[in-house]
Formats: C-alpha cells, structure tokens, sequence
C-alpha cells in the first residue's frame, strides 16, 4: 500500500518539475518575442513610420501611406518636418555631364521642384508629366525643374534615357540635403519673387500635385491683390472717383440717404436686419 | 552661392545669378564649352550668344556667355589679350555692340586667351540706362569664375559613378 502511494508522489513531483520547466521555457520564449517586437517597433519610430506613433496620432484616419525611399549612405536623416524659408539655388550637374545652376530668388514666377529619382516606381508618372506641363495645367510661367541625386548616387544614363530636354534636370544630391528630402516622389513650390519655399510635400498622384500648385499660385494671386491695394496710394480726384466706384457696384447711387446719415435708421433701414460689419459700407469699400 | 563647374570651368555664381557650362553635341567637327550666366530663367533652348534668352530679360537683368574657341584660334591677333578683364567700365557698354539689337539694351564683348583657351565673353544688360547699377554686378560675375587648362583638366561633372550606390 505504502509503496503505491509513494509511487503515486514521485509521478506527482515528475510532473510538476517538467511542468515547472516547460513553463520556464514558455516565459523564456514570450520574453525574446517581446523584445524582438520591441527592438522593431524601435527601428520603426526611429525611421518615422512607427506603429502608434504619437506625431501621427492627430492625423487619424486622414493619414496616407507616404512612399519613402531608404537615405543612401553618408545622406544625412532629414528631420520629419522641413521647415519652409528661403530657398537655396539648385546646382548639380546634367544627365549629359554639364553644368547646371538654377536661382529660385528671380522673377515674379513659381518653380516647382521636382525631386525624382531614375528607379523609384512611384516617380514614373511624374517624370512624364512634369516634362509635359501642358499636361499637368500648371499657372501661367510656372518653372519645372527636375532634380535628381548627383551622380554618385544616380546612374546619369538612367536619368539621360528619362530627360526629354523640354524642362531642366539637374543632379544635385546638395539640393536634396538643403531641402531636406525624405524620398522620392518629393516637390517643393518656390515663390521667385520673394525666394521662399511656399509648399513642399508628396504627392500621390499627378492630380494632387497640380491642385497643389494651383492652390499656392491663388494664395499668392490674392496676397498679391491685398498688398497691391494696400499701396495703390490714390489721391485727389482718382481716389474720389475709385470711391464712387466701389459704392456704385455695392448699389449705392448719390442721394442714397446712407451717404448722408442722420440718424442710425438712415445707415440701418428697419426691416434690413442689423448687418454685421461687412454690412458696413466703409468695409465694402476696403473690401474691393 | 551655388557653384558649378564643368568643362574645365568653374563658377562661384554670385547671388541671384543662374548658370549652365554646357558643350553642345557636335554636327560637324569639335564643340567647345560656352558658360551662360544670368539674373533670370535661362531656357534650356537659347542660342550661344543668348537668342532666346535676351528677349525674356528685364531692364534690371544681366546675361553673359563665355564662349571657347577652337586651339586654332590660340595665336591669332583677336585672342593676343591674355586674361579677362578685371572689370568692365560703363563706357564699355553700348546698343550697337549688341548682337541682337533690342531696345534699351546695351552690351560688350571683348576675346582673350586664358590658361592656354581662346574665349569671347559677351555681356548683355537689360537697360543701358541702368548700367551704372548693374555693372557691379557684372564685375562681381566676371570675377567669379575660374579657368582650367584644357590638357588633364578632368572636370568632376563627367567623372564616371561608382556602380552600386543607387
């Protein structure tokens, strides 16, 4: 009897020993996979595209996918977000082995920077319609300027066999450090008359990059416009006549009792409402 | 300041300056490098001495071409000055030395030899009446570029990539 039962506890001791290791084993294992996840998901942050990062976190469900191409070597990591400023000349060399300098601090014009590389498969749609701006229905005297990495890090046949010669292609890997390039696709709006960088970002399709540039080009239209009125500086008889103008066209004619106000009912007739401020007709004027 | 350099010249481009030093592919013959220069958009398709380019310039922009002849030229009385000038004087500049005559504009050209090279440099200023202020400009320009003897001058531009870094 007394044998049996020992034999009983020694099975019983056996079995938790080997379910004592095997647990031991188990927690070994999870503990590596979670350091190996851990060692990932750190590779990820540090690349900028890491699951759950924080800076993505207020994009939410907005965010797109951004095509990034891997540095090459000795290229330095760009920070995530360029700041906009003073754009610095494009200058590299051709496909063909010239020279080629391109200022971006001249003339009252856009240029868009297009910075493509020769085997990145996302660039191959813009490297046929930015060498065809009537393609992309840039604005008027919009500049196209392509600009790859230099040749120590481009084959220049490859970019030679993709340049038509309609639009400049410069190979410059300076240019893609001084903006700050993250990969390619990547295009930066420079406005000459001031030299700044006005947009810069990816695009992901030929569509998105034209909306781009049109959007940039009606800002600078309408700053233009307020700036532009702002120093018109009339005086004398023009500014009366440029007046009477703009009070014409917001239909008030002479003798409208609002020009000769007595009371408050003259400048706010009852049943009009009470207007805001753009009811206002000195801010109708300065408005137009 | 963007600095270029191809063909055996190189170019510290002074601010708001553009450039290209190109060697145009031959017809007939051998091609020599021309270097452009100037204060406005320089379309891919201008001429030499600056057709197509002249035209689009405004009255406070400056064009120039550096423009090598060929080594049969070296010797000959037109290229006997040795060196560029170190500056331009505005009595340099006048309409009738223009290549193109466009109204208002004024322009110089003078031809020398340097470092073994025969050239002609042709400038071109948008207003002949605003040549007093645009002229340091152009000095500033001519004193910006260097020349490389033709022979073992292996500019850096055409230097073979090495394979396996794209």
């Amino acid at each position: 009897m007394n044998t049996g039962v020992e034999g009983k506890g020694d099975r019983v001791v056996a079995l938790v020993i080997v379910s004592t290791f095997v647990v031991l084993v188990l927690g070994i294992l999870v503990a590596g996979l979670l350091r190996s996840h851990a060692d990932i998901l750190r590779s990820l942050h540090e690349l900028g595209v890491g699951v759950g990062d924080p800076a993505a976190n207020g994009t939410g469900a907005g965010a797109t996918a951004v095509p990034v191409a891997a540095p090459g070597p000795g290229l330095r990591s760009p920070p995530p977000s360029p700041p906009l400023g003073v754009a610095p000349a494009v200058a590299g060399v051709t496909p063909g082995g010239d020279a080629r300098a391109v200022a971006l601090d001249h003339g009252n014009h856009l240029t868009l920077l297009g910075f493509l590389s020769s085997g990145c498969a996302s660039c191959a749609a813009f490297w046929d319609a930015l060498q065809t701006p009537g393609r992309l229905a840039l604005p008027a005297g919009t500049r196209v300027v392509i600009v790859t990495k230099g040749p120590d890090r481009e084959v220049p046949s490859e970019v030679q066999a993709r340049a038509t010669g309609r639009v400049p292609v410069v190979m410059s890997t300076e240019a893609w450090l001084d903006y700050q390039v993250p990969g390619s696709p990547f295009f930066v709006l420079v406005d000459g008359t001031s030299g700044r960088t006005v947009g810069q970002g990816v695009a992901g399709g030929v569509g998105q990059l034209t909306e781009l540039v049109r959007r940039a080009e009606h800002d600078r239209g309408a700053a233009a416009d307020g700036q532009g009125a702002a120093q018109t500086g009339l005086g004398g008889p023009a500014r009366a006549a440029a007046a009477d103008d703009v009070l014409r066209a917001a239909g008030i004619l002479p003798g409208d009792p609002s020009l000769y106000p007595r009371t408050l009912d003259d400048v706010f007739p009852k049943g009009r409402g009470t207007p805001g401020p753009a009811g206002v007709p000195g801010d109708r004027a300065a408005a137009g | 300041m963007a600095t270029i350099a191809a063909h055996g010249i190189t170019a510290r481009l002074p601010a708001g300056f553009e450039g290209r030093i190109f060697v145009r592919p031959p017809v007939h013959g051998h091609t020599y490098p021309v270097a452009q220069f100037a204060t406005f958009a320089i379309p891919d398709d201008v001429g030499d001495f600056g057709s197509g380019a002249v035209q689009l310039m405004g009255p406070s922009d400056v064009f120039a071409t550096l423009f090598e002849y060929g080594p049969e030229s070296l010797g000959r009385a037109l290229f006997a000055r040795q060196g560029r000038p170190v500056s331009f004087a505005e009595s340099d500049f006048s309409p009738i030395r223009l290549r193109r005559g466009i109204p208002g504009q004024s322009g110089t050209q003078c031809f020398f030899t340097e470092s073994e090279r025969p050239f002609s440099l042709y400038v071109v200023l948008g207003s002949q009446g605003m040549r007093r202020v645009l002229l340091p400009r152009v000095n500033e320009l001519l004193g910006s570029f260097t020349i490389s003897p033709p022979v073992g001058a292996v500019p850096e531009a055409v230097r073979a990539p090495e394979p396996g870094l794209n």
